[in-house]
């Protein structure tokens, strides 16, 4: 039996601000299309606000309101790099996706590779080096190859549904592989599927200075 | 549904916090500086204290990122709906996100293709769903909370006021990951976050609503 959502400790750092940014990603495509999990983050906020309720009080500086006042007073200045827009976006498998997807593509579009006859790949960038993101996308009746991954992979199907030895996969659905993990995922006949998905890099973290976490980055303490 | 535990300390703890939706839909809605002076002057030295515990910052970046996330606050007001989220938990949203921002902005070299308002905003703000949870105010969390064996809640403090990861939690307090696991299981069960139905059927019921 395989769970179809992320775990607890993957909502809580989802809210907790601590979860890798592609790991993020695929829990935010996850939340939009499952209510019991969105509505767990919700709540989950509220410790976050609790914590800034029970918070003590550093005192900040005295003219820190006077600056607050002041930057709100001017023109909203958004950041330049937030607001670039992705004109041309051609291909139609970039253009149905989360807009935080297509945030992420280079000219709008995605390089698709082939992996075999019905399974292609376009890897998508989020500066991070534990994780990589993709979109696999499996003819309708098409078979990926068998295939075994070093790392943790974390799939969250977009449209059409899949399946495997475990279970049939629908859109939202978020299925985590451990290492080891042998499968063969098969596409319904009807339709092609489209996943996103996170894999981790096979690495071995020892000691906490080297568990950077991928989103926030500590200074050794 | 409502919380049925003791009142004693709670009733105090209402004395204690203003209704700060209402001074946070007066700036919404009015551009309120005197509601927003109050909100600065309660919520700016939590949010210090928040930011500097949970990423080692100092108290110079640390108020950097309050007066951002301020800003956001003032700029944004007009998006805030009670029913979603209260002023604590939509203020807690928007510090997170400044400080997740503030990290990968120094940790790398290429600029940020979105910011995490993007990945986040549209389940904190625009989900549908939440209005159930939001009855579950910060309050009656935090009588659960109050409840909760210390060594859960100690892993939640962790998580959210430290900043660390399960995995970081885990190390942090020299237990298993899957200790941290657990504990997180179990305090989620007693706050009484409903989550879905692991493992299972086929039936995908919770993605059928
Ligand atoms: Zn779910």
């Amino acid at each position: 039996m395989i769970s179809k959502h992320p775990d607890p400790q993957a909502l809580v750092e989802y809210s907790s601000g601590t979860l890798a940014l592609a790991t993020s990603i695929a829990v935010t495509t996850h939340l939009q299309l499952c209510r019991t999990c969105a509505d767990a983050t919700s709540s989950l906020n509220n410790l976050g606000g609790d914590m800034i309720d029970q918070a003590e009080a550093t005192p900040v500086s005295e003219d820190l309101l006077q600056k607050v006042l002041s930057s709100i007073d001017e023109e909203p200045t958004k950041n330049a790099d937030h607001n670039r827009t992705r004109s041309s976006v051609v291909d139609d498998v970039a253009h149905a996706l989360p807009h935080y997807v297509r945030a992420l593509l280079p000219q709008g579009s995605l390089q698709w590779q082939f992996l075999s006859p019905s399974l292609r790949v376009a890897t998508l960038s989020v500066g991070e080096e534990e994780n990589e993101l993709a979109l696999h996308r499996i003819k309708a009746g098409g078979k990926a190859p068998e295939h075994n991954h070093a790392g943790q992979e974390i799939t969250v199907v977009l449209t059409g549904t899949f399946s495997d030895e475990e279970g049939i996969y629908q859109p939202g659905d978020f299925i985590v592989r451990q290492p080891g993990d042998v499968h063969r995922p098969m596409a319904a006949q009807n339709e092609e599927c489209i996943c996103l998905s996170v894999l981790a890099a096979p690495i071995k973290l020892t000691g906490i200075n080297r568990l950077m976490n991928p989103f926030l980055r500590f200074s050794p303490s | 549904m409502i919380h049925s535990l003791r009142m004693g300390n709670d009733s105090k703890a209402m004395q204690k916090i203003p209704d700060w939706n209402t001074y946070l839909l007066k700036v919404g809605t009015s551009q309120d500086k005197a509601a927003f002076g109050a909100l600065f002057e309660y919520f700016s030295p939590r949010l210090k204290t928040f930011l500097m515990q949970g990423s080692n910052l100092s108290a110079e970046n640390a108020e950097e990122l309050v007066q951002e996330a301020m800003t956001k606050v003032w700029r944004r007001a007009p998006s805030f709906a009670p029913t979603q989220a209260s002023a604590s938990t939509w203020i807690y949203t928007i510090a997170r996100n400044t400080r997740i921002d503030w990290f990968r902005k120094n940790s790398r070299q290429d600029p940020l293709l979105f910011h995490a308002e993007d990945l986040y905003g549209d389940n904190e703000e625009a989900s549908p769903y939440s209005t159930l949870a939001q009855l579950r105010s910060t309050v009656s969390i935090h009588e659960q909370l109050n409840e909760l064996p210390q060594e859960q809640s100690e892993v939640l403090n962790i998580m959210y006021f430290k900043g660390l990861s399960g995995q970081q939690t885990a190390e942090a307090l020299a237990i298993p990951l899957g200790t941290v696991k657990s504990r997180i299981r179990l305090a989620l069960k007693k706050l009484r976050v409903g989550l879905a139905v692991t493992g299972g059927n086929s039936g995908q019921g919770t993605n059928n609503d």
